[in-house]
């Protein structure tokens, strides 16, 4: 194991069994070694930094409340995405969110700029199940079988919905990328 | 069956998953096949366009507005980076 694997690992052990012990500040710590992740995956999913920010803070706190279950046997992070994403889509169920983002901030080139809404726009028009293995293996660079632990299918169903998923991206998306590249 | 081989190799192509092996030999076989070559420069196009957009930006105010909800209903957690100035009070200067 590559060393910051490991003291990732030794970390997320340590804050996971001293928030099992009943010491909230350790959720400081595992804010800090997953907030960024799960900001940009719960971002990705519903749009808009408003609801990223409510959704990554529901994570954290939903982990606060079971944190008598918790475990700090590896799966901790496959679980966290599980939340997050069990929130996105109640969020997405609520509010319907498939518009372009308000508040988006993109930066870069305008080219660069232009791709990239247009990217977000498709991405958001296609349905949730090509959407969400997307998001997490061409987005997150999840490995298959976590991303298929979040999705709670198996690796077959998530390579199956991922080239389904590409597919249906590559169509919404036409002559634009002929365009950009 | 077939079919199903088909759109395994074409999505791992896209992928960038394939052996350099694999990946010259399906190189070799769309020369020659125009709807497989079509599949396979068009997705590994999605594949690439995706894993180079940037990344949404986790600023410093998205952080601490997160961390400031997680202390107001958690309680004792504490900042591990010092929050910007406008999220501070200032109290008046007296005299």
């Amino acid at each position: 194991m590559p060393n910051d694997a490991l003291r990732d690992s030794l970390a997320e052990k340590r804050w996971l069994t001293a928030l099992a012990q009943g010491d909230p500040s350790a959720l400081g710590g595992l804010y800090e070694m997953y907030g960024e992740r799960i900001f940009r995956y719960t971002y990705r999913m519903l749009g808009n930094r408003t609801d990223a920010e409510d959704a990554t803070a529901e994570t954290f706190l939903r982990v606060l409340r079971r944190s008598a279950e918790l475990r700090a046997d590896g799966a901790f992070r496959t679980w966290l995405f599980r939340i997050a994403r069990n929130l996105c889509i109640d969020k997405m169920r609520q509010h319907k969110l498939m518009e372009l983002p308000s508040d988006a901030h993109y930066s870069g080139a305008e080219e660069r700029a232009t791709l990239r809404v247009t990217v977000q726009q498709a991405l958001s028009d296609l349905p949730i199940e090509y959407r969400e293995p997307l998001v997490l293996c061409d987005l997150e660079d999840m490995a298959a079988r976590e991303a298929a632990e979040v999705l709670k299918i198996s690796v077959p169903a998530l390579k199956s919905r991922l080239y389904r998923g590409r597919k249906a991206l590559r169509d919404k998306l036409g002559g634009t990328l002929e365009r950009t590249s | 069956m077939k079919n199903e081989l088909y759109n395994k190799l074409v999505d791992m192509y896209a992928g960038h998953e394939l052996s350099a092996e694999l990946e010259d030999e399906m190189e070799m076989a769309a020369a020659s096949n125009p709807a497989l070559n079509h599949d396979m420069t068009t997705l590994r196009r999605v594949v690439d366009t995706l894993k180079t957009l940037d990344e949404p930006d986790f600023t410093d105010e998205s952080y601490h507005r997160i961390l400031m909800r997680l202390y107001a209903r958690a309680g004792d957690i504490q900042p591990q980076t010092p929050a910007p100035t406008h999220f501070q009070y200032h109290l008046p200067l007296q005299g």
